[in-house]
Formats: C-alpha cells, structure tokens, sequence
C-alpha cells in the first residue's frame, strides 16, 4: 500500500502549520501514537495465538494486517517529522 | 411571594432616599460593590474553557485537599458564594462527589475571613478609592482587547476596582449617617440582643446576597459608633448564615447532588453560628488573646473583628470535620436521590449553563448517556440482549442463538430515549455556542452535537431494520435468517469494539484502531453484496427478495460507519497536536480499499453465520 495520500495530507498539513491553522506536531506526539498502534498489534498476535475459532483468527488476521499497516504508516510519519 | 420583592425594595430604597441623601450613598455603595461582583465573576467566567476544571478534578482528590482548595480559591476570587455556586455545578455535572464538594464548602468558609482581613486591614484605612479609579480605567482598556484572557484579566480588575469604590461609597455614607441613625437602638441586652442581631446579619447579607457587603457595612457601621463591637460580633455571626442564600438560589437549578451541596452548606454555617453563639464569651476572650499577641490594638475593632471571624470559622471546620460522615449520612437521607429517569438529561442543567467550565465536561457525559440509550434501543431493536452480547466470547454464536423475541416499541422508544435527549444536547450547545467561547472551545461543543446527530442517525437506520429483524430472527427462515444475522452479528461487534475502547485507559487508546473496524465493515459490506449475487445466481433467493435485503444492509452498514465516527469523534486525542496525528494517520475512504485489496487471501465470508453452508430454502425478504 502507498503512501502518497499520507505525504499530500503531510504537506496539507505543513501549509496549514505555516498559516498557524495547525497546532505543531514534535517527535513525541507521533512516538506516543506509534506506542498505542504498537500495543493494539502485539494485543492482535495474543489474541491470535490463543483462538482457536478460524473465522475469528481470520478476522483479527485482517485486523492485525491494518494495524501494522498503521504502524508502517506512523514510522514513515515519525521519519518525516523528526 | 417573588412577585412582591421587586416592587417592595424599590419601594424601601426610593423611600430611604426620600428621607436621606445619605442612604443613597451606602445603596449606591452597596450596588457598585455588588456590580464589581458581577464584574469579577465575568472575569473568571472568560478565564473558563477547562483550565479551571482541570484544576478542581485534581485539586479535590482528598476532604484535605478539597479544603485547601477551597481556602485557595476563596481567597483568590474573594467571594465564597461564588465558589459555592461554581462547586454545585461541578457536583451536578458529576465531576466531583459530594464528600469533595463539602471540602471545598468548608475551606471556603475560611478563605471568606481574609475579606475580613483586607477590609479591616486596608478597606477603612487606607483611600481605596485612590486604588479604584485607576483599577476601572486600566480594566475598560484590557475588556475591548480581542484576546479572552486579557478581558478576563479586565473585568477582574475592573470588578476589584468597583468592590474598592463600593467600599468607600458605603463608608462615607456611614460617616454622614452616624448622627441621624443609632443603630444602637435595635441593642438588646444579653441572649435576645444577640440573636436579633445574628438576624440582622442574616437578612443583611440574604438581601445583599454577600457576606463580603455585610462585613463591610458592618465594619463601617463599628468605626462610625453606629454599633457595639457585641453587635458587630453577632452581625458577623449572622452574615455567615445569610451567605448561604446564594449557594441555596443556585441549587435551585441543580440535582440532586447540588441541593445537597447547599444543604450541607447551610447545616453547617448555622452549626457554626449556633456554636459561635454559645460561646461568644470565651470566643471573644481568644480574640484578645490573640489580637494581643499579634500586636492588634484593643481599641482596634475592626481588626479584631477580623480575628473573630476567622476563629470561629476555623472552629467551625474543625468541629465538623469528625462529623463530616454524619453530616454527609443526614443530607443524604434528606435529599434522597431521584430514580433516574432515563429518558431525561442527567447532566445538562442550570447550574452547570452557569459556568462554562462545566459545561464541556458535562455535555460529554451527557452524548454518551445519549450513546447509552441509543446502543440499547440499537440492540433491542436487533432483537439482542445487551448484557449477553458484550459479555460473548463469540457473538456470532450468541446471535445465532438469540432468536426470542424482544418486544420494544423503536418509535416510541426513540422519541422517549433518544430524541428528548438529543434535543437537550442540541438546545444546550446552542446555548454554550452563544457564550462568546473561544474557537476551539466553541469546535469542541460542535463535534460533541455532530457526535449526537451520528447517535440518532444510527438508531433512525435500525428502525428501518426492526420490521424485517422481527420477521426472520425470531424463528430461522433459512438464508434470510443467516443474512440478518449476519448484519446483526457486524453491528453488535461493532458495539463491542466501541466498549473496548471506551473501557481503555485514554492514555493507551487511539481512536486509530478503529480503523481496523472500518477496513472490516467495506470488506464485510463487499463479501455481503457478493454473497447476494452468488444465491440469486444459485436460486436461493428471489430478486425482490435481494433487493429488500440489500436495501435493508445498506442501512445497517450506514448504522455501523456512523457508529465507528460516533467513535471516533468521541474518543478523540484531547490534546491537540495528538488529534492532528491521529487525523493525518487515519485512512481515507479510498486507503481502506487499498488496505483490504492487499489482503493475502479474501476472508469473506467472515461473520460466521453459516451462509456459506446455508440451506437452499429461499428466504421471503420484505
């Protein structure tokens, strides 16, 4: 997946920030998002390990697909501010 | 009764000005020091929008604490009846208990006495008025600048510098007045002298709704030989009771909790007073003990008045901290609590539209009490029981079982439920958006109403569903039933995930995760249209059947997106720049495609409702 989209939202942002429409991201706001995104994805590999249900592994497969998809995302976030 | 006080004190004023210039002067002074009142209390209203707030959740963890706070405060904004008032609505917005907002009462009853202090230190000898002029002029300047704090700051000082002009109004006054009135004449000798004077006081300060006022005309009254040092003992004594008349005027508007509050207020000042009575010899000895030892004069009335004012306060909380507990057992049993009515706001109020520091706090609680009764119309309506849906290991399981029917009544229950409620959060915010509130105040009182609007919206949609839920999951009807319960199964986790969100510390949550929930329902909305094709190719269910259904699962799909931003509306990062990161990492509509496109291998179907292995019967949708 792509992150165009998140970069124009990054530079939307930037020119927002410029005009003082935007309150100033720092590093450690976007570490303690990446903190929570981690945390909810080791929650998702527990809870993984401990079902025994395949439709409900399936489902929180997907779920674990989208959260380190978001990890991936707030990385990249956290490269470009810092 | 009220309709007569109006007309009979402006009858007793014009009346008094008719007789003497002199009483205009002492009401004069006595109305600016009230408007300077006014004035204040506008400034540290402007000084609102959560700062105050924060500050009492944390300054009121412990009955210590609560006091301390309350001492604190008084003293900063000069004025215990204000204090009061802000702390009953706090109590009504449930922010604090009522053990809390005793504490405060109590440490406001101390924090009153330094207005003893700085009337009798600086207010009759010093020229206030030389302070107040430039007070006022400086406070016009900083009252028209844009920034809200800084007309805070100006009608805070503006506010002081009228108490200061009212002051030296009423003190001239006095000094004309001493040779055409004598007080002295309402002087009665031993018990009765005193209680009519601990009346005077009362009614003095319930007329003037000040204790401050009282103690000012009252040390105005002792330096101009109007009244004895007794008198003005027995004044003081009654002022503390009369101070209470605002605490009690600003219940009126309050829960339950809030009438407690100024219960508990009033038992205690007239403890207090009865207490101060009893023992006004041996009070009035520790007052030249200690006037003595400080260095305060013997003749110096007003000082010592001082003295005895902050003693007998002290005393006062000292003696009732033991009962604290009682005291709290017999307000509780006087004013019991109302058996909640669910169907009406719990925290929107009076009191809390008094104070804008309240109102944020207040109208959250209040979107999800609406949230509350929407999610449990939302799953009755589905013909689930709340309890065992959020206590399911497997909801889907706990659906497929759930096929008794529930009976409620969705349109009558919304009206009653959900939409009384939406109207109070709608009128209530419109209300707060008046307020002259600061921008991102005034966007967080707004998102809260969107958050509201998506909850109605939410049980609008499940009350397009109840007529078809009710026909086929009440008895299985084959694939109509697995598809319902289908829809059923997605909404109810949706429910649930909304639970575990809300029941994580905010400081380890991120409202990101609901986006796990969002690439899930278009995954769940696609493999639900391609389902449908597949048993109209198979023959399993007719066109017309299809379509109710589709039309049916657009609605249930609307319900649980509009769900997710409740959510996420709700639950956002309450610092800002979180919020901005949280809104920059958020997957758009067209990134949740992606997201789910990337999947290794398609998990449709995934709700577990046996479609798949559904039999051939051909369910009659309507």
């Amino acid at each position: 997946m792509g992150l165009k989209k998140l970069a124009s939202k990054l530079s939307e942002y930037n020119e927002r920030l410029e005009h003082g429409k935007a309150h100033k991201i720092k590093v450690v706001h976007v570490e303690k998002i990446l903190s929570k995104l981690r945390g909810k994805a080791s929650d998702l590999e527990s809870e993984i390990a401990s079902t025994k249900n395949d439709d409900k592994k399936a489902r929180l497969k997907q779920k674990l697909k989208t959260a380190t998809e978001q990890v991936r995302r707030a990385e990249w976030m956290l490269d470009k501010i810092s | 009764m009220r309709k007569f006080y109006l007309p009979v004190a402006i009858a007793v004023l014009l009346l008094a000005f008719w007789f003497s210039s002199d009483a205009q002067e002492i009401a004069a002074g006595v109305a600016i020091f009230l408007f300077g009142m006014i004035m204040l209390e506008d400034g540290f209203r402007l000084f609102g929008g959560g700062t105050l707030e924060r500050l009492l959740e944390r300054a009121t963890g412990s009955t210590p604490k609560s006091i301390l706070f309350g001492i604190f405060s008084t003293t900063v904004l000069q004025s215990s009846s204000l204090v009061s008032v802000i702390t009953i609505g706090f109590l009504s917005a449930g922010l604090i208990p009522l053990i809390s907002g005793i504490g405060i009462i109590f440490g406001a009853n101390i924090g009153t006495t330094t207005g003893a202090w700085l009337v009798a230190g600086f207010g009759l000898k010093v020229k206030i008025a030389a302070y107040a002029m430039p007070m006022i002029a400086l406070s016009i300047i900083l009252v028209f600048q844009q920034s809200k704090l800084i007309r805070g700051i100006g009608y805070a000082l503006g506010g002081l510098g009228f108490l200061f002009l009212g002051i030296h109004h009423m003190k001239e006054g006095f000094d004309a007045f001493k040779d055409q009135i004598d007080l002295a004449r309402f002087a009665l000798p031993g018990a009765i002298g005193l209680i009519v004077y601990t009346l005077l006081g009362t009614i003095a300060t319930v007329i003037m709704q000040s204790s401050h006022a009282t103690m000012v005309l009252i040390l105005t009254a002792l330096a101009a030989g109007q009244i004895t040092y007794e008198n003005a003992l027995a004044l003081a004594i009654g002022a503390n009771i009369g101070t209470t008349i605002t605490a009690i005027i600003g219940s009126l508007g309050a829960n339950f909790q809030g009438k407690r509050l100024a219960l508990a207020h009033l038992v205690f000042n007239s403890v207090t007073a009865a207490v101060a009575l009893v023992f006004i010899i041996p009070l009035r000895e520790a007052v030249d003990f200690v006037s003595a030892t400080v260095g305060i004069a013997a003749g110096d009335f007003a000082m010592k008045l001082a003295v005895f004012h902050t003693i007998f306060n002290v005393l006062g909380v000292v003696l009732m901290l033991p009962l604290l507990q009682r005291l709290i057992g017999f307000i509780e049993h006087r004013i019991v609590e109302p058996v909640p009515d669910v169907s009406q706001p719990y925290y929107l109020n009076d009191a809390v539209d008094e104070f804008p520091q309240t109102m944020e706090s207040a109208l959250r609680k209040e979107v999800l009490h609406l949230y509350d009764n929407a999610v449990e119309l939302i799953l009755k309506g589905l013909n689930l029981d709340r309890e065992r849906v959020l206590e399911a290991d497997s909801i889907a399981e706990t659906v497929r079982k759930s096929r008794t029917l529930i009976e409620v009544d969705i349109d009558e229950e919304y009206e009653r439920r959900v939409k009384t409620l939406y109207s109070a959060i709608v009128d209530f915010t419109t209300r707060a958006g008046d307020k002259r509130a600061a921008p991102e105040y005034a966007d967080r009182i707004y998102n809260l109403r969107d958050v509201s609007s998506k909850i109605v919206q939410t049980v609008k949609s499940i009350k397009h569903l109840r007529k078809n839920i009710v026909a086929y999951t009440t008895r299985s009807q084959g694939t109509a039933t697995d598809l319902y319960d289908g829809l059923r199964t997605e909404i109810a986790r949706i429910i649930a995930e909304i639970r575990k969100l809300s029941l994580t510390e905010p400081e380890d949550r991120s409202t990101l995760w609901l986006d796990q929930e969002r690439v899930q329902i278009e995954q769940d909305s696609r493999s639900t249209a391609e389902q449908v094709d597949r048993l109209i190719r198979e023959g399993k269910l007719t066109p017309q059947a299809a379509t109710s259904f589709l039309n049916d699962s657009a609605y249930a799909y609307s319900a649980m997106r509009d769900l997710i931003e409740v959510a996420r509306n709700y639950y956002i990062e309450p610092d800002d720049a979180m919020a901005e990161v949280e809104r920059l990492l958020t997957l758009e509509d067209e990134e949740l495609d992606e997201v789910f496109s990337d999947s290794d291998a398609p998990i449709a179907p995934s709700r577990d409702n046996g479609v798949t292995k559904a039999s051939s019967n051909i369910g009659r949708v309507e």
